[in-house]
């Protein structure tokens, strides 16, 4: 069973791990690649343990390389103080 | 040491009860990858681990631990902090973005007295005797309350607070709450991530907020207790009532305002996880709310039937939890997906999610009712004083001897 449904838009894009992350009660992250998404799978898995996540997005915003240029994670850029 | 074998050597024992009893001990288990359990391995532990922490017991007894998402920050009855575990986000305040596995002093806070502590997933809080609240940690939701989505990796005054006295801090997932001293009306702020209503600042929708902004719903009522996991947040009131907002526990929908949970109970002490809450009673009693994940009493038809302590049927459920040999709870702590309490005459009990072995009981096995830890040393309770905390996916448990900490 999921153990939870998370929008798209409330996980992280993480740059080393390529792909976006949502934290899993265990302290790892579920993680789901873009192209994962790009193929419309919703499942996020979290590599150290049996949970998964179901991620709600909107497929169109993944499927092809024009809107996928709008993801673009460079742009966000993260901040070390 | 191998001695978390059920084997016990009766004489070796006896020596350490004459010889270590006046030693604070400390053990650690569950998920371990990323250094939380001080373990100096990065393994998961099913059974209690005793740790042998040098830089911890030469800084004194310790007041309490907050444990985070893959972290522990320690204070110690000096007013000392240190931290270790995962610390990728900077939620260690070393000065740096590194794991450490071993407790290392927080220097940047070593001209404050620090007195409270908190651990959220990716970020950290501190509270000093002069009121100051310093956070570090994952900024990206503005949960550090410095005004920016920055991340910080030592620790930084709230400057919001600069001119009053906060007197605690408590960190969930992605969003901080801090309780102020002698603040009638105001007392309780939010900051960070506010969609589900964590933040209880408004009815509307909020995403984020990066400055402190006043809980609502607190005018005339006196809270001395906060605390916050997942997307909940909780606080306590001078006279035993339990508030509760954010995610809604049990499929109920989300709170953006403080709500009563049941005005019948009178609460001594809140801990919440991502799904469930833990409540003990003032004649210690524990009861939980939501667990229809794994946090756990999750299956209906096991239980007794639960009794409706809900002041209307609105509100979410409050179960009992069974009480273990009618023994009387002094302490709970919930993570993210278990439970753990100590009972007057010295056990600690767990139950929930087990897939880590975060309950301790040398398997992964999930479990509905709480089941005794065995520690790899007993002694008198009437000598010493247990705690438990829990982490996301990690427990720890520090025996002390009794006179320690009255003082």
């Amino acid at each position: 069973m999921s153990y939870d449904d998370v929008e798209i838009e409330d996980m992280e894009w993480n740059e080393e791990l390529q792909a976006y992350t949502y934290p899993c009660p265990c302290g790892d992250l579920f993680q789901i690649t873009k192209e994962e998404l790009k193929l419309g799978e919703e499942i996020a898995r979290c590599p150290s343990c049996s949970l998964y996540i179901t991620v709600i997005y909107n497929a169109e915003d993944f499927a092809d390389q024009k809107s996928n240029k709008n993801l673009n994670p460079q742009k966000q850029t993260v901040a070390v103080a | 040491m191998e001695e978390n074998q059920k084997g016990k050597l009766i004489s070796r024992q006896q020596e350490d009860e004459k010889g270590s009893i006046g030693e604070e001990q400390v053990w650690s288990w569950g998920a371990g990858t990323d250094g939380q359990l001080g373990t100096g391995r990065l393994r998961d532990e099913y059974l209690p681990q005793s740790l042998h922490l040098p830089s911890l017991s030469s800084t004194g007894p310790i007041s309490m631990l907050a444990c985070g998402g893959a972290h522990v920050v320690a204070l110690t009855s000096g007013g000392k902090v240190l931290t270790w575990g995962r610390g990728t986000s900077g939620q260690l305040g070393h000065g740096e973005m590194i794991n450490s596995l071993s407790p290392k002093p927080v220097e940047c806070l070593g001209n404050d007295f620090i007195t409270q502590v908190s651990a959220g997933w990716s970020h950290s809080g501190f509270v000093s005797d002069a009121g100051c609240a310093f956070t570090c940690g994952d900024g990206s939701f503005g949960q550090l309350g410095h005004g920016d989505y920055r991340s910080h990796c030592s620790p930084i005054k709230v400057s919001y607070f600069v001119n009053k006295h906060a007197q605690q801090i408590a960190c969930g997932m992605r969003h901080s709450l801090v309780l102020l001293t002698d603040c009638p009306g105001d007392q309780v702020y939010g900051f960070g991530a506010g969609k589900r209503g964590q933040l209880g600042i408004s009815i509307n929708n909020i995403k984020s907020i990066n400055l402190p902004q006043v809980t609502c719903g607190f005018r005339d009522i006196k809270i001395t207790a906060i605390s916050a996991n997942g997307d909940h947040s909780a606080a306590i009131s001078a006279d035993g009532q339990l508030y509760t907002w954010g995610r809604g526990f049990g499929g109920t929908s989300d709170s953006h305002c403080p709500q009563l949970v049941a005005s019948s109970l009178c609460c001594s002490k809140a801990s919440l996880g991502w799904n469930h809450a833990l409540v003990l009673s003032g004649d210690g009693e524990v009861l939980m709310l939501g667990g229809t994940h794994h946090g756990v009493l999750s299956d209906p038809k096991k239980m007794n039937p639960p009794k409706h302590l809900s002041a209307n049927s609105g509100e979410s459920l409050l179960e009992r939890v069974p009480s273990p040999d009618g023994m009387k709870v002094v302490q709970i702590a919930a993570g993210a997906e278990h439970s753990a309490l100590v009972t007057d005459d010295g056990v600690i009990k767990t139950w929930g999610w087990g897939e880590h072995g975060q309950l301790g009981l040398g398997n992964t096995c999930d479990q509905t009712k709480p089941q005794t830890v065995h520690l790899d040393r007993e002694y008198p309770q009437k000598d010493t004083t247990l705690r438990v905390y829990c982490g996301s996916g990690f427990t720890y448990a520090i025996r002390s001897p009794r006179l320690l900490t009255q003082t």
